[in-house]
């Protein structure tokens, strides 16, 4: 099936509407499908990095993966925002599971937390789209965005929505789930959690909150862009300071995610572009990262910077293919984060000078402690005496994503253009002042 | 009627064929029994009853629902049970028949017209209850339950029957049609009317275990079997729950502007005392009653809505609510959880895959996670409730939030790694039992697509 840019895919399209407006209605534009292509390309990845560790023959976990992806192609595809919801919780369970199971002993403290905050952020989402629901004549994603709230609504509605978002993300004040998250579960949920759960939000964004409540944007946009810049300084701050390679991960994650959720809130057609590289590029550094965290934590048995060093000269192939992704983390000219990184700062920059300056400062703090990671493991006297070299799956992931890094840096004008239409339709979306609801 | 007369009569076959100690014998009678009853039901409209029609039981489509629901229910609490039953032969027949008995009170409170066949169908519902509870003799708990139950509940109806006299000598009739006229002509002595119906209100709040009126709940689900535990709070709650509606959403709808907010505090208060009141529970059925409270709260949502859809909501919540309940109780009773403690669950999911993902699905569904049931039931009872009490929906949600957590804690109990060697088994019909739940906790949100 040929797809075009320009116009919607409709897979699925319910004429008769079920009880309380409840749609069937599936589908994707181009930013949708980018997104559907990010997941399915992701999965292969993870259980490719996944080989020949202890949980690549388990059934269980092989299938609690795919439901995960199952759970993705729900949000990236419903068209409804009740079915949009449903597959939204879906994934919880499944990611749940994964960290339950197979993550360390002892983490259902982690673990509830987890559950409860992203939990309560649905539940402020579900107020949200009943809220919508009541005054639309369907659930149907058009008929949502038909709805015309009055901006103090709006602002209400947005507030429902950004709870939700900015608990996955996660934004500044909310992100206080996701380190100890993070260094508890095994690597596979780590790397689902950050390269395709979070840009879940990223996308619910930019296909949902905005579109249906952007009468409510320009009062919402400074508290959110102020989140997000504090979180571009905090995490990287805090990152800086880390011992514990996994958790410096974690918030580097929340400083790159904060650029993004920052860009997405400028809301024009640049600023989205920009954030669509950047949702790709941190999926593929996530991984990369997190497989280079693992490798060190399964063969020296430490996740502690201070007592790692010396490892590039015993494995030379792990010092060079960890470096190329600390590289791309560094966003430096010719990879995907530069692109994507220079229009995120750029359009922040015009937004405001003051927020642009504290977004620079995410590539200099970024540099501080991702150069600072890589120094502390790699160089320096050796602390250990053997240390075995990458195996051929964990090669072929670095190669992957170094090369997919590399191409979307030259060659991100392909992706920009892809997805312009669908930017254009969900950013043209402006506030009328009929018929407004109170 | 019909369907009535046919459970009444296979009730009193079923306790009889008691008396021979063969429970496969009596399992298959009453099933045969409830399943004419409910092909009765389902061709209620189409077939002419050959006994004559006294008006005082009516069934529309909705309170046809809502009967065939409570026999399904009681079918499947039956079939759980049996292997209960077994252990216990002599009691059999005993079970058989009184569970059938209060199954006709509770269609007697789904299909009445008038306050004499309420009245009826409460006493028939509650006494076969009474003598259930306390069926284990032997057992202090039991004996306590059925004591505290018959007092708590006598006292109830003596407040109710206060209350239908104040409403009959208000309005000059039994009758739900002629009551509700009255009220709409306005031509009615007032305080009669408004203090028979707070009444009334208050031993409905009791039967359906809501607070304020919510303190026999905890004992009396404890001490009763797991049998009698979850028919009380699938086909009993469903019953009065119905009735309830029928009464006050129907007959008093125009005196809203009086009731409505009792009726506000009275959920507001359930939705957070239940959850909060289980979380420091270590007695599974102590638990499973204190939720039992927060999922009325959920429930009585119904009642605030005069749309035509809130009694489809409510449908769809009970359904989720009550295939949720069974399966929990049926895996209650398999482990042979005797003692009651909710530690016993430790492990099960990994000991027994099956039981664990019933498990899951069944507490998840309680909690309200989409894609199951119980996600759709209260999905569709806030939308109701949305427009006219945003607040009650707001509390409902921050609840549904302490919900999880309780209900998160007993997956993770059970999904833990236990490396003891003991063993679980389920015999078929258990299997049957938790099957047929899990179709019903699965497939439910496809109601809302018919």
């Amino acid at each position: 099936m040929g797809f075009d840019p320009l116009t919607q895919t409709v897979l699925s399209s319910s004429i008769d509407k079920m009880a309380f407006g409840l749609t069937l209605n599936v589908g994707y534009d181009s930013l949708g499908l980018v997104m559907i292509m990010l997941t399915n390309a992701i999965i292969p990845l993870i259980l490719l990095s996944n080989w020949n560790r202890e949980l690549a023959g388990n059934k269980l976990f092989t299938a609690l993966v795919f439901f995960m992806q199952l759970g993705l192609l729900g949000v990236f595809t419903a068209q409804d925002g009740i079915m949009f919801y449903i597959f939204w919780e879906f994934t919880l369970l499944p990611i749940f599971l994964i960290l339950y199971w197979f993550g360390a002993k002892e983490n259902n403290k982690v673990l509830f937390k987890f559950f409860i905050y992203t939990l309560v952020g649905s539940l402020a989402m579900l107020l949200s789209f009943i809220a919508l629901g009541i005054n639309a004549e369907s659930f149907a994603y058009q008929d949502l965005v038909n709805v015309q709230l009055s901006q103090k609504m709006a602002c209400w509605v947005m507030s429902g929505f950004l709870l939700a978002f900015a608990i996955k993300i996660p934004l500044f004040p909310f992100h206080t789930w996701q380190p100890a998250t993070y260094t508890s579960s095994p690597m596979a949920g780590t790397m689902l959690l950050s390269a395709l759960m979070l840009k879940m939000a990223l996308y619910g964004m930019m296909k949902w909150m905005l579109p249906l409540t952007s009468e409510g944007i320009e009062v919402m946009k400074w508290p959110v862009i102020i989140l997000g810049a504090i979180g571009i300084v905090y995490g990287a701050v805090i990152a800086i300071k880390q011992n514990d390679i996994k958790t410096l991960f974690a918030f580097a994650s929340i400083s790159h995610l904060g650029l993004i959720a920052a860009g997405i809130m400028v809301f024009n057609t640049a600023a989205w572009s920009g954030a669509i590289i950047q949702i790709i590029n941190h999926s593929l550094i996530s991984i990369g990262l997190f497989l280079a965290a693992d490798i060190l934590e399964k063969r020296t048995g430490t996740r502690k910077l201070d007592e790692l060093g010396g490892i590039a000269k015993i494995a030379p192939r792990f010092g060079f293919w960890f470096a190329a992704i600390v590289f791309a983390a560094l966003s430096i000219p010719f990879s995907a984060g530069f692109i994507g990184e220079f229009i995120l700062i750029k359009e922040l920059f015009s937004f405001h000078a003051l927020i642009g300056i504290l977004a620079v400062s995410s590539l200099i703090l970024g540099a501080v402690y991702m150069l600072r990671s890589y120094q502390l493991s790699m160089f320096g006297p050796p602390k250990l005496t053997s240390f075995q070299d990458l195996t051929w799956n964990e090669t072929a992931v670095f190669v992957v994503l170094s090369i997919s890094i590399l191409m979307i840096g030259l060659f991100s004008s392909y992706i920009i253009d892809y997805t312009a239409p669908a930017i254009r339709v969900l950013t043209a979306i402006t506030p009328s002042n009929q018929l407004i609801i109170e | 009627m019909d369907a009535l007369i046919v459970i009444f009569i296979t009730g009193l076959i079923g306790l009889f064929t008691g008396l021979l100690k063969k429970p496969t014998l009596n399992l298959i009678i009453t099933l045969c029994g409830l399943a004419v009853a409910f092909a009765l039901q389902l061709n209620y409209s189409f077939y002419q009853s050959p006994f004559a029609n006294y008006q005082v039981l009516e069934f529309n489509v909705h309170q046809l629902y809502f009967s065939l629901l409570a026999i399904l229910f009681t079918a499947v609490i039956v079939v759980g049970g049996f292997g209960y039953f077994k252990r216990d032969a002599s009691h059999t027949g005993d079970y058989y028949g009184l569970l059938l008995f209060s199954l006709c009170g509770a269609i007697c409170l789904i299909g009445f017209t008038d306050l004499f066949m309420f009245f009826l169908g409460l006493e028939i519902l509650s006494i076969p209850i009474y003598v259930m509870v306390g069926i284990k003799k032997q057992d202090v708990l039991s004996a306590e339950a059925s004591i505290k139950y018959f007092f708590t509940g006598a006292f109830a109806t003596a407040i109710l029957l206060f209350g239908i006299a104040l409403l009959y000598g208000a309005t000059g009739s039994f009758n739900l049609n002629e009551i509700r006229t009255v009220i709409q002509s306005g031509e009615y002595h007032t305080s009669y009317l408004l203090i028979g119906m707070l009444f009334m209100l208050g031993a409905f709040l009791f039967k359906v275990g809501a607070v304020p009126f919510h303190f026999w709940g905890p004992d009396v689900y404890q001490g009763a079997p797991e049998i009698v535990t979850a028919f009380m709070a699938t086909v009993v709650k469903l019953a009065a729950l119905y009735a309830f509606y029928s009464l006050f959403n129907i007959t008093f709808q125009e005196l809203g502007y009086f009731w409505i907010g009792a009726l506000y505090f009275a959920i507001a208060l359930s939705l957070f005392l239940g959850y909060l009141g289980a979380l420091k529970q270590t007695k599974f059925k102590r638990l499973l009653a204190y939720s039992s409270i927060s999922n009325t709260g959920y429930a009585l949502f119904a009642l605030l809505s005069t749309s035509n859809s809130s009694i489809g909501s409510l449908w769809i919540f009970l359904v989720g609510y009550g295939f949720s309940t069974i399966a929990l109780l049926t895996i209650s009773m398999a482990i042979s959880n005797d003692d009651d403690e909710i530690a016993a669950f430790k492990g099960i999911g990994y000991k027994h895959p099956f039981i664990g993902f019933i498990m899951l699905i069944s507490l998840l569904s309680l909690a309200g996670i989409p894609p199951l049931t119980g996600f759709f039931g209260k999905f569709s009872l806030l939308m109701n409730a949305y427009s006219n009490h945003l607040w009650l929906v707001i509390l409902a949600l921050i609840s549904s939030a302490i919900g999880a957590f309780l209900y998160l804690r007993l997956i993770v109990l059970s999904l833990t790694k236990d490396e003891s060697d003991k063993t679980i088994t389920l015999n078929f019909w258990q299997y049957l039992v938790l099957s047929i739940c899990a179709i019903g906790i699965l497939g439910g949100g496809f109601i809302l697509a018919i």
